[in-house]
């Protein structure tokens, strides 16, 4: 009995053990896309190393990596960061100073657009974290159904239709008259509200910005709800995938819909906001079936979405491959192009690649379209200025109460207040209007 | 009896000194940091001794109270309905006349969710109930039971539901087979007795099997409290992990949770581990001085 | 005497229906994870579909759900063997000697069985990061060690069952307390345990909230941190991915379940009249 228990205890210590002393890869990456498989997998294959890809949902990210930051218990060697905590990270000591000795990044400043390089940079002028991408947002249409229905799939010609708030609407109103769906859901009106005033959501007083551009979301939303121009898809929602794809199913019992029943209880969405990245890791990678299909243009307003940069943790024992891997992903002329015409089509910050490739790409996926000119410009129209550390959470709060007022349980004022004091219940130092 | 006396403490010692370290020493700890606004992060020693303020926002905390009435909403139609099921199950089950055969199969179905994950559990039911693509919706409308989609858990009132009767779902085959252990205990000559004084089946119920039931119905009672006030993965998975529609599943834990780890107010986040603990603490009371009442009987 | 057969008849059928309405749930995980997201989408059949190796590849090539079994196994093993283990060693001691601090110990014992889990977790978290123990499993079975709930049934268990007078007669043939511990206690507790372990096997398997905190790194995520991890993730724009990862999560702890039922639940209910 005794020998029994004793040796169960002991092979599941010596289990434990061995679980948690397991080989190591010679790399830890951690970050919450797989889009860096294939620069790793390339890594791997030039350096003949074995380098483990972590990925942790957007959801959890930041609440799962950063006490291991904090701690160093079971902190990676290379970890991205997303653009709406990049502000607070880079203040933290997570991130290793790249400006010093043997890194000297300060020395690349020139080949980058001006906006990424700085976000790296913390207040104290020190680079922590560097970026291969640049992330302007546009309007993705389906050629086929602009063709249909707006009788063009010129990218020039249907931005000039969606170049107002009004023209969007218009465009619905056509696109339901033809069963189709403007928008898989509200959110795609989003960046066009805030991009009319673009207010970080903080300011320097600690106050919680609120603008009219921010409160309009509110009817936009509801507008394009209750006219039914969506097609009750949440965003990353399995549903929202399967949207660029072809029919979904669509059943709101309270809409008399045209009683020719046939596809009364499906719809097709025509378009969607999403920012560069959204071509690689969304429709190229979940909507194989509508390649060649598809085209970008602009909104009513320039914005931008997301971002994602990189540095190697403070204490990382691998900093040497570690520098190596930051080094060709963000400054490697030849990987960088092949890897950017070849798959992704990502639109990147790193001018000496973009000037050489910009003139004449063509992306297949876009039946064609030179999306990178399309993009480079709209680069033009970032201001950075207005990230602030806060962005994530208070955005996240925000769209659930914009969400509430759309589906109608409260009332705009409910909804703004609500949200006011979940503000200042999440964050305490934070004061709110009125 | 009072010999090797020093062994017992070499025994007892394992206990002792993990019981000090990993169980003592946190609730000190959190006490502790109850009183100053440390966020978490880079060490407390960045932190400031705030003294009770932490505490008299928590009497002040509107949400903390939503997530108290949230909770105390959720556990108690979850109850009644758990034992409503779990006390009729027993009482046919241990019926003389009834007879009924199967009961150990039956009871290992019953008690079959109880073993299952929670976490999947809430995110499979996260799934099932969406509103416009969920497999219930669409078994609804395919049977002609609804007409429209139903948008369950956008709604405070059938999210709540769905966590009790989930929850419902998952205990109350635990809760039938205690039940049926008790009535089964309960000796065959009370009921005989009262079958040769021409007593009816309630009048049998209400003057034997409930008295004689009380203590295993408080044990499931007290079980009950106290699993149902740290209710977590089931209102965090099923929604949006905080507590959405409109709060409604925001529970005392989930609340805690968040503050401390999502928006890292670990202060604030240990107040209200401590807010959790006194009201642990009333509900047991209460229910421990019904006990003892019992016993003096 | 007919009265009763007829509503026999119609109480089985209400029995049947219940648990056919308690596997509906599961039904529909199975039917569904062998679905493409598109099918699943235009909605439910009660066919099941053939995507199941699709689905199954999507949700592998980002989570290995095996090892999530096999890391909850691990911890929930762990927890099971400390806990019944140092709790049967401690009752055993408060029942058989005197000592000084004896009732202090017991009577922290019921303050303690009061204290919900959550009281101690910021402060957990904190003493584990300061020990260098985050994003490993010391802090979730370390812990098991000190089970106060565990004792007070273990001791009540003693106190009733074990005759003193074959400790004297153990004594005088000179064998040592451990050793009578081991072969005398141990066994006579092995109903109690069997019921305490099942309890403390099912509460460590479905424990979210401090695996949650403490783990960090995907391969050591148990089982319902992984499902946590699963919203969010790539798989969830994968419905039928979705549908397989819970079921692989679920079907075979239904599995194993149905081979030990009648000993499961055996000991509950007779844990449940004692306790």
């Amino acid at each position: 009995m005794k020998k029994l228990l004793l040796l169960t205890v002991l092979s599941i210590l010596f289990v434990l053990g061995a679980c948690s002393s397991q080989e190591k890869a010679d790399l830890v990456v951690t970050s919450f896309t797989d889009e860096l498989q294939e620069p790793i997998n390339k890594f791997e294959e030039l350096h003949d190393v074995n380098v483990d890809l972590q990925i942790i949902p957007t959801e959890n990210y930041t609440t799962t990596l950063r006490p291991a930051l904090e701690s160093g218990e079971g902190a990676p060697d290379v970890f991205t960061g997303e653009i709406v905590y990049l502000k607070d990270w880079i203040e933290q000591d997570y991130w290793a100073n790249l400006s010093t000795d043997p890194y000297n990044v300060d020395a690349w400043e020139d080949d980058y657009m001006d906006y990424v390089w700085d976000l790296g940079k913390n207040s104290a002028g020190e680079v922590r974290a560097v970026s291969w991408q640049t992330t302007p947002g546009g309007i993705y249409y389906r050629r086929s159904i602009a063709e249909e229905v707006l009788g063009t799939d010129d990218p020039d010609e249907v931005g000039e239709m969606f170049s107002t708030m009004d023209g969007l609407m218009d465009v619905g109103e056509k696109m339901k008259e033809h069963n189709y769906r403007l928008f898989p859901d509200e959110g795609s009106i989003q960046p066009y509200t805030n991009g009319q005033d673009p207010q970080p959501w903080v300011n320097e007083n600690n106050e919680l910005v609120m603008t009219e551009a921010r409160l309009s979301y509110f009817d936009y939303a509801k507008e394009l709800r209750d006219k039914q121009y969506t097609a009750l898809a949440p965003a990353w929602s399995p549903a929202w995938y399967e949207s660029f794809v072809g029919p979904i199913s669509y059943n709101v019992g309270w809409d008399e819909l045209d009683e020719d029943a046939e596809d009364a209880d499906k719809t097709e969405v025509f378009a969607v906001s999403l920012p560069t990245w959204g071509l690689n890791s969304v429709l190229k990678e979940e909507a194989e079936e509508t390649s060649g299909d598809w085209a970008v243009t602009n909104g009513p307003t320039p914005y931008f979405q997301g971002g994602t940069w990189i540095g190697m943790y403070k204490d990382s024992e691998n900093k040497d491959l570690a520098w190596e891997f930051i080094q060709m992903l963000v400054h490697d002329e030849e990987f960088l192009t092949e890897w950017v015409t070849e798959t992704t089509g990502d639109v990147l910050s790193y001018l000496p690649v973009t000037t050489k490739i910009s003139e004449d790409f063509s992306e297949e996926y876009l039946g064609g379209q030179n999306h990178y000119k399309f993009f480079l410009e709209e680069a033009q129209k970032i201001d950075a200025s207005t990230i602030t550390k806060y962005d994530q959470q208070i955005g996240e709060l925000f769209g659930t109460e914009v969400g509430n007022y759309v589906e109608g349980n409260v009332t705009k004022e409910e909804a703004l207040e609500e949200f006011y004091n979940q503000v200042e219940n999440a964050f305490p130092e934070v004061t709110v209007p009125e | 009896m009072a010999k090797n006396n020093r062994r017992a403490y070499l025994f007892i010692a394992p206990f002792v000194i993990v019981f000090l370290i990993f169980n003592i020493y946190p609730i000190f700890l959190t006490f502790y940091y109850s009183l100053t606004n440390y966020s978490g992060m880079g060490g407390i020693a960045n932190a400031e001794f705030v003294g009770i303020s932490n505490y008299v926002r928590l009497v002040t905390d509107t949400y903390f109270y939503e997530a108290f009435l949230n909770t105390i909403q959720i556990w108690g139609f979850n109850f009644v309905v758990q034992m409503l099921i779990a006390l009729g199950l027993a009482l046919l089950f241990s019926d003389i006349r009834l007879k009924l055969r199967g009961v150990s199969i039956f009871r290992a179905l019953f008690y079959l969710p109880n073993i299952i994950t929670i976490a999947s559990v809430a995110l499979l039911f996260n799934i099932l109930l969406d509103w416009n693509h969920g497999a219930l919706n669409q078994m609804l409308l395919s049977l002609g039971l609804i007409d429209s989609p139903i948008n369950w858990l956008n709604s405070p009132a059938y999210a709540q539901s769905a966590v009790a009767l989930i929850g419902a779902w998952m205990w109350f085959g635990n809760s039938f087979i205690i039940l049926l252990a008790g009535i089964s205990g309960i000796s065959r000559d009370y009921y005989e007795a009262a079958l040769i004084d021409g007593a009816n089946w309630w009048k049998s119920f209400t003057n034997i099997t409930l008295p004689q039931l009380k203590p295993i119905l408080l044990y499931v009672l007290i079980t009950s409290i106290i699993g149902g006030l740290q209710l977590f993965d089931l209102p965090m998975l099923l929604t949006d992990t905080r507590g959405a529609p409109q709060g409604s599943l925001n529970t005392m834990v989930l609340y805690l949770y968040n503050q401390a780890f999502r928006y890292n107010n670990f202060g604030y986040g240990a107040t209200l581990a401590y807010g959790l603990f006194i009201i642990t603490v009333i509900f047991s009371a209460i229910t421990f001085r019904t006990m003892y009442r019992r016993e003096v009987r | 005497m007919k009265k009763i057969s007829v509503a026999k008849t119609f109480i089985y059928i209400a029995l049947v229906l219940l648990v056919v309405i308690c596997f509906i749930p599961f039904y529909m995980m199975i039917i569904n994870a062998t679905r493409t997201n598109s099918e699943i989408l235009q909605g439910f059949t009660v066919i099941p579909g053939a995507a199941i190796f699709e689905n199954y590849q999507t949700l592998i090539s980002y989570m290995d759900v095996w090892r999530g079994f096999t890391n909850s196994l691990i911890v929930a093993v762990s927890v099971t063997i400390l806990n019944a283990y140092f709790s049967a060693l401690t009752a055993f001691a408060l029942v058989v000697y005197d000592f000084k601090w004896k009732n202090v110990i017991f009577v922290t014992f019921l303050v303690m069985m009061m204290v919900p889990g959550q009281l101690g977790l910021i402060g957990l978290y904190d003493l584990s990061e300061a020990l260098g123990m985050l994003d490993t499993y010391w802090p979730l079975i370390i812990p098991a060690i000190a089970a106060p709930f565990t004792v007070f049934f273990f001791r009540q268990y003693l106190i009733t069952t074990m005759p003193m007078s074959l400790l004297e007669a153990g004594r005088i043939d000179g064998a040592s307390e451990i050793h009578m511990f081991h072969r005398i206690v141990l066994p006579i507790l092995m109903p109690a345990i069997a019921t305490m372990g099942i309890f403390t096997f099912i509460g460590s398997w479905n424990n979210y909230i401090t695996p949650l905190v403490i783990l960090r790194s995907p391969e050591l995520f148990t089982l319902p941190v992984m499902m946590g991890a699963l919203r969010g993730s790539p798989v969830a724009s994968n419905l039928g991915a979705m549908y397989l990862g819970i079921a692989i999560s679920v079907v075979p702890i239904m599995i194993a379940f149905l081979f030990l039922s009648r000993y499961i639940i055996n000991s509950i209910s007779s844990g449940a009249v004692k306790g």
